[in-house]
């Protein structure tokens, strides 16, 4: 992961969104697929990659930045080394998913948004995209986990906890 | 320039592929549903058996079905025009799976799902129910087709119906439309005729087809199934639009939680440019249209019209009060006709056969059919198309399968958080708008219908489907954000055995207070709460007054009891040993500490450790303005 912080990098950085913006431009649309594309290349959105995006867009950097903090899928911040999503949708929830997320939130001492100190693990709201028939699940790193139980989700972090 | 016969012959060959086989071909369905149960794997490892076997059979990735449960599905399909379905088939079967159906062509193992057609001495697929009873239209070429390859697609009839519409007049299209009574399939229930006649009227020039794919409502996959399985039937449904409408412009709007559908749609977009079917000079008929899918980043409220055009035009999916409409002003100022895939899908459908076949499926004020995904507590999760009209029952007990052994149904949500919750009456009800409509809810949805048993309390899910809608409300009115987080903080403090006496009241008046808000979003938000206390007061009121949890869900309410003789019962020592290991207290530390409520011991140990009422019979309410610490987030 390239770091934006220190001036040092700054130009070269800025190069680089430039070069991955190409193709997007103005008034058609490309905000959202401007974000994913520096997100895609840094796991998150590093506010000096804003200003960039801003003027090949020719929007103003408010309305760059308003949409990275509107949006539950952008991240001003580096992703843990395994993201574990947590299913929200009622599926998962009827069957269990609340007990799920307390020892999720438990077991890693952090909330959902939030990665443990170390980077290493970090959870992360998800949304329902219909893969119901393993409820209650959740997603290690975009990879479907489920049916779970408490016990299973003891077992699954205890597991990604001596992988990492 | 291609026209439509020049499109047709060149999708020869994969019409032998799919019609006329001139060897064993074997089809794994692949789409997110299946590849969360490992198709990938299993179509890597039958590739591998059959290379190894050195067998003459084609291997293929086909599109899924919708029989979530049966997931990994595999079709195999012979010369002699036979074809069976298997269920369930793991990577680590492949290989005795290919020596069973090609080395020693048996059919009959325990994979064996059903046979489409053909086969003899095989349980055929017309002989399960919830097979059976399904009209599959739209879901037709769903695991048939490569959904990948445009020419699967044509062989099949896709954009036939683009081909008759492009020989009509603007007028006779959507006459077509408007005969056959197609209604949008969101959840909204606007003719969708008359919609496009807005449009095709409107002044504007130039004119946009927007497509929403933010298919937000949690349970709900019914706009994935025909994105990701079907996906030219939705270009084709918009081309349409942009036929009827004079619009030269389509936008596709596709939720971020849809990886696959996001890149099998751009690729079928590409796939339709590089035959012609977009761009200028659209099959050499003079008509030309641009279209671009734009991937969200995850908003519930952009799946609300306004919301959603907000998002496309570079900025916050903040929706915004109307008028103006859509038709005279909407994504970048171009007046613009939304609707959401299945509406485009019927469309495509509709012009490919006729009104007349249309309308074979018709309750007066109803035709068609429509999609519904089931999920929740039922044997069988699946997306399901039946004729509108159906008793919702038939889609619960026959395609659902029920309650799991031993529970009693209590409850369904039709078509996400917004659309409300209703008791068990609602399996009476024929599945058309109107009819729910009529017994006080708002709409029946978009057709995402999770059901619930009796282990599901209604206190903690309005609780989750406000905090839901609380989470998602964009901000801009206090009604809508504070209001959510108000019947947030009632509701947790109930579930923690602090109900007061004023709460229903005061839920009440957020409910009134939230129906002022300016879009959709907030002035549903109170739906499930509204449903709670007219069909559930009695559950409710025990939450409050007794302080007591029925379904045995709310934390607050219960506590965890050991049976101390069943605990020193000897077989019981090793689960007991088990469950200490995994006891949350122990992972984290905090052996000391007092009880997590994690459940494992109850979980692994279900006869030693019992759930019970946390508060004594008879203990009333929670006196007024005690201050009780709310929940975390």
């Amino acid at each position: 992961v390239t770091s934006f912080y220190g001036a040092a990098h700054r130009t070269e950085a800025t190069l680089e969104v430039r070069q991955l913006l190409e193709g997007l431009a103005p008034g058609e649309g490309d905000l959202l697929e401007a974000l994913h594309r520096v997100q895609h290349r840094y796991g998150y959105v590093p506010k000096a990659a804003i200003p960039a995006i801003a003027q090949h867009l020719r929007l103003p950097e408010s309305r760059v930045y308003g949409a990275v903090t509107f949006y539950s899928e952008f991240r001003e911040t580096p992703p843990p080394e395994t993201l574990i999503s947590w299913c929200s949708g009622p599926a998962c929830y009827i069957k269990g998913g609340a007990e799920i997320r307390d020892a999720l939130e438990q077991l890693l001492g952090c909330g959902i948004g939030q990665n443990t100190p170390d980077n290493r693990l970090g959870l992360h709201l998800g949304q329902c995209n219909g893969t119901c028939d393993n409820a209650p699940q959740v997603w290690v790193d975009g990879k479907v986990v489920g049916p779970l139980t408490p016990s299973k989700t003891v077992a699954l972090i205890r597991e990604l906890k001596e992988r990492a | 320039v291609t026209g439509y016969a020049e499109l047709q012959a060149q999708a020869e060959p994969a019409r032998r592929r799919l019609q006329a086989l001139d060897r064993p071909r074997i089809a794994v369905s692949i789409d997110t549903s299946s590849i969360a149960v490992g198709a990938q794997d299993t179509l890597q490892a039958l590739r591998d058996a059959v290379i190894s076997r050195g067998s003459d059979v084609t291997v293929d990735q086909v599109g899924g079905n919708g029989l979530s449960f049966a997931n990994p599905v595999v079709e195999v399909a012979r010369t002699d025009g036979s074809r069976v379905l298997f269920q369930r088939l793991r990577a680590e079967d492949a290989a005795e799976f290919v020596e069973s159906v090609i080395t020693r062509n048996e059919m009959s193992n325990r994979w064996l799902l059903g046979a489409l057609e053909g086969a003899t001495g095989v349980q055929s697929m017309d002989d399960y129910p919830w097979w059976s009873i399904q009209q599959r239209r739209l879901m037709a070429e769903m695991g048939l087709i490569d959904p990948e390859n445009v020419d699967d697609a044509l062989a099949l009839g896709a954009y036939s119906g683009l081909e008759r519409a492009l020989s009509m007049t603007q007028e006779e299209v959507i006459a077509e439309v408007t005969k056959s009574r197609l209604r949008g399939r969101s959840g909204s229930d606007f003719p969708t005729g008359r919609k496009w006649d807005f449009l095709r009227a409107s002044p504007t020039q130039p004119k946009a087809v927007v497509c929403n794919a933010d298919e937000g409502d949690p349970g709900a996959w019914i706009n994935r199934m025909t994105m990701e399985n079907d996906p030219h039937a939705l270009i084709e449904g918009m081309l349409i639009c942009g036929v009827a409408c004079g619009a030269e412009r389509g936008y596709i709007y596709i939720r971020e939680e849809y990886p696959l559908a996001f890149e099998r749609l751009r690729k079928a977009v590409s796939q339709a440019y590089e035959h012609g079917l977009l761009g200028e000079n659209i099959l050499g008929r003079g008509f030309d249209f641009e279209m671009k899918v734009v991937r969200g980043a995850g908003s519930y409220v952009c799946g609300e019209e306004s919301g959603l055009i907000a998002s496309i035009e570079d900025a916050r999916g903040m929706p915004k009060i109307r008028p103006p409409f859509p038709a005279a002003s909407g994504v970048f100022g171009q007046g613009s006709n939304v609707n959401n895939v299945e509406t485009y899908h019927s469309v495509a459908w509709l012009l490919r056969n006729g009104p007349q076949r249309y309308l074979e499926f018709d309750t007066g004020r109803n035709a068609g059919t429509m999609l519904f995904t089931v999920s929740g507590q039922v044997e069988r999760v699946g997306c399901f198309e039946l004729p509108l009209g159906t008793r919702t029952g038939e889609l619960y007990d026959v395609c659902g399968g029920g309650a799991p052994m031993g529970r009693t149904f209590k409850a369904m949500q039709p078509g996400g958080p917004l659309a409300g919750i209703v008791p068990g009456w609602c399996l009476d009800l024929p599945l058309e708008p109107e009819e729910y409509k009529a017994k006080g809810l708002g709409s029946m949805g978009g057709g995402g219908m999770v059901f619930l048993d009796d282990t599901s309390c209604i206190v903690d899910l309005c609780a989750q489907f406000e905090w839901f809608l609380e989470d998602e409300s964009c901000g801009r009115c206090t009604t809508c954000h504070g209001g959510t987080q108000r019947m947030v903080e009632i509701l947790r403090r109930i579930q923690k055995g602090g109900g007061r006496e004023s709460d229903i009241g005061k839920l009440r008046l957020l409910a009134a207070t939230l129906r002022y808000s300016n879009c959709a979003h907030g002035q549903a938000a109170p739906a499930v709460i509204v449903n709670a206390m007219d069909w559930f007061s009695d559950e409710l009121e025990e939450h409050i007054y007794d302080r007591r949890c029925r379904a045995r869900v709310c934390k607050g309410l219960v506590r965890y009891e050991a049976d101390r003789a069943a605990a020193t019962r000897p077989e019981n020592a090793d689960i007991l040993a088990h469950a200490a290991e995994y006891c949350l207290n122990a992972a984290t530390g905090k052996s000391q500490g007092a009880c997590l409520d994690c459940a494992v011991c109850h979980e692994l140990l279900p006869e030693v450790v019992r759930v019970v009422d946390a508060f004594p019979p008879g203990i009333g309410p929670a006196p007024e303005l005690i201050s009780v610490q709310p929940a975390h987030e």
